[in-house]
């Protein structure tokens, strides 16, 4: 699912989330003042993913010539909370950044949890991936930043676009916080989603795919929730916001069916 | 208490006599106070306006305010959204700040409007604009757009209407198994006007009551959803889930019972408030209130007109039936003292 987010499709965010790029604190904690001018600092952030290729190479080896006790995957998030490339991404792209995340917690279970090479390698394979398309994002986010994009005319408070792709932003944010220990924001997220989004969609899919709406109100009140405060495993939670999100894309064909036969309102 | 006897009080006398069917309460149908009006009645919008927009983003009242702007290219509309309790909480923050930016609030529920009234924001309602809404649903400075009312779904191959009681406080002393979701925002509502209407005692007892016999779900669609399956013999849960269901599915066995002027049946509305004195502010509301964009509400949404006149969402029973509780809806957003009651009977 991580591999679907790519550099192109993180252009379609680039103009809301620029704007509104700030040095104020974001849920990783204060970001610099690089991300205001992020043209000049792009070969930074290119050598944040060399650090980090090269880290997981050193890793990968040492788990697979001495087993899970020779690798100490912490520091692979102290060096994701260290480089810059961090808050550049995460005011870039928030599914780029939730990938990375993911990532990271991905190789550090598979290491942890001694689940062999293969899938150690498979991991390795897939974060660095997400942090290529994270860099790939900042670069579009750069140029758009240099010709002085901005969010102007979006109205206020809207986060605009299609509700179900709100909804599956929104989920993946929900990854992030719980990957970074803020459960109480991870689960307040999940509930507001639920009321100020899904809520206003189930109506009409109650119509097209009753089971399909109980199913999700069941993710969104309980399961989801439930292993947030639980503190579940990253690769849990990940992957039951996966198969949210396989719902909500039937969801999204079932609305847009729905949309055809419905009427004007004058 | 004893000398005040309310028109509750008589029905459930009469309710105890076995005579209910000789009461003659209002319904939704009685007291029409003005006709429905169209769209193609009201002037042009011109100008510019902001609107704060709560909840139900993503859903029709986009559709509505679309189609709104489209047919008034002269109205130039900028419209945030948000939670509608954190909008009702930032305008009168921008009030007491002396930047008041919102001309108009379109809320999904009253409880918030109540709180923006409270703070003297909103400005009076037209007495003509205002006889147009169903009785008991005219206030001084907001107006009901659409609403929702509380119903009891129950199992059709398992139960006939008959076997429902038609007072809510009645229903712990059935041997009928429940399905209710209590940390849905509708049910604690419904509590709310349970213990403004009836006391915070027999409310307590209430829930007690019902807490042996209720099953819990994660949301009212699942609770409808339990009763289809026959999981339980009936639920607590708004009217729209049931309609919605059974136009998917007409075969499903389920059907909506109905209490009479109690909390089991409280109608609660989104409205509309004017927060500036420019015209525009209130002619914009005389649009929610036509007949088309009521008649668009209640056969997309299955929302419940709020005008006099307009016909009611397929699948509800008829006017003279629906019931709802005398309660000045504003009232819904002191829930504290409720959320309290809830976890003090253990069902929260």
């Amino acid at each position: 699912m991580r591999k679907r987010f790519t550099a192109v499709t993180g252009a379609l965010a680039l103009a809301v989330s620029v704007g509104f790029a700030s040095t104020s604190a974001l849920a990783s904690g204060e970001i610099g003042e690089h991300v205001q001018n992020l043209k000049s600092n792009l070969g930074t952030y290119e050598q944040d993913v060399g650090r980090f290729t090269d880290r997981l190479d050193t890793m990968a080896s040492a788990y697979a010539e001495n087993g899970p006790d020779a690798v100490e995957t912490d520091q692979l998030i102290e060096l994701w909370e260290e480089v810059k490339l961090h808050a550049a991404v995460e005011v870039t792209y928030v599914p780029v950044y939730a990938s990375i995340w993911q990532g990271i917690y991905g190789f550090k279970e598979a290491v942890d949890n001694d689940s062999g090479i293969e899938r150690v390698r498979a991991e390795k394979a897939a974060l660095e991936a997400a942090l290529w398309q994270g860099l790939g994002a900042v670069k579009m986010a750069s140029k758009h930043q240099a010709s002085g994009g901005s969010n102007k005319g979006q109205e206020a408070g809207s986060a605009g676009g299609d509700p179900v792709d709100r909804i599956i932003t929104n989920l993946e944010k929900v990854t992030v916080e719980h990957a970074e220990g803020e459960t109480e924001e991870a689960t307040e997220l999940v509930h507001d989603t639920y009321m100020e989004i899904f809520e206003g969609i189930e109506g009409a899919l109650i119509e097209q795919d009753a089971e399909l709406v109980e199913s999700l109100e069941k993710d969104f009140n309980v399961t989801l929730p439930q292993q947030l405060e639980k503190g579940a495993p990253v690769s849990e939670v990940t992957a039951q916001v996966d198969a949210m999100k396989e719902k909500l894309s039937r969801a999204q064909e079932l609305l847009q069916k729905a949309e055809e036969s419905q009427g004007d309102v004058f | 208490m004893c000398s005040d006897v309310t028109r509750r009080d008589v029905v459930r006398a009469l309710g105890a006599l076995g005579i209910m069917g000789a009461l003659p309460l209002p319904g939704l149908a009685a007291g029409r106070g003005g006709a429905p009006f169209s769209v193609e009645s009201l002037p042009a919008l011109e100008g510019e306006l902001t609107l704060y927009l709560g909840r139900g983003e993503g859903g029709l009242y986009e559709d509505v305010i679309n189609a709104i702007r489209d047919r008034n290219p002269g109205l130039s509309l900028q419209v945030r959204r948000g939670p509608t309790v954190a909008l009702a909480n930032t305008i009168v923050a921008e009030a007491e700040a002396g930047v008041r930016q919102a001309d108009l609030f379109w809320a999904v529920d009253s409880g918030s409007l109540g709180l923006v009234s409270d703070a003297g924001l909103a400005q009076p309602v037209p007495e003509a604009l205002g006889a147009g809404l169903r009785e008991g649903f005219r206030y001084d400075n907001w107006v009901p757009v659409s609403g929702r009312i509380r119903t009891l779904p129950f199992n059709s191959d398992r139960l006939s209407l008959e076997q429902i009681p038609e007072d809510i406080m009645a229903l712990p002393e059935t041997d009928l198994s429940v399905g209710w979701a209590p940390a849905y925002g509708s049910f604690q509502s419904f509590i709310t006007a349970m213990r403004l209407l009836e006391g915070e005692k027999a409310t307590r007892e209430w829930l007690l009551g019902m807490k042996a016999r209720a099953r819990q779900d994660a949301g009212e669609f699942g609770v409808v959803m339990g009763v289809s399956r026959g999981e339980v013999d009936l639920g607590l849960a708004n009217h729209y889930y049931t309609l919605r269901l059974l136009s998917g599915q007409p075969d499903a066995p389920v059907a909506l019972a109905m209490t009479r002027d109690d909390a089991g049946s409280l109608l609660n509305a989104s409205g509309a408030m004017a927060l500036s004195e420019r015209p525009v502010a209130m002619d914009f509301i005389r649009y929610l209130l036509t007949t088309e964009v009521q008649s668009y509400l209640a056969r997309e949404a299955y929302e419940i007109p709020m005008v006099s006149g307009v016909e009611l969402p397929e699948g509800l029973p008829s006017e003279d039936r629906i019931q709802p509780p005398e309660l000045e809806l504003t009232r819904l957003a002191d829930m504290r003292p409720t959320l309290d009651l809830m976890r003090d009977a253990g069902v929260l």
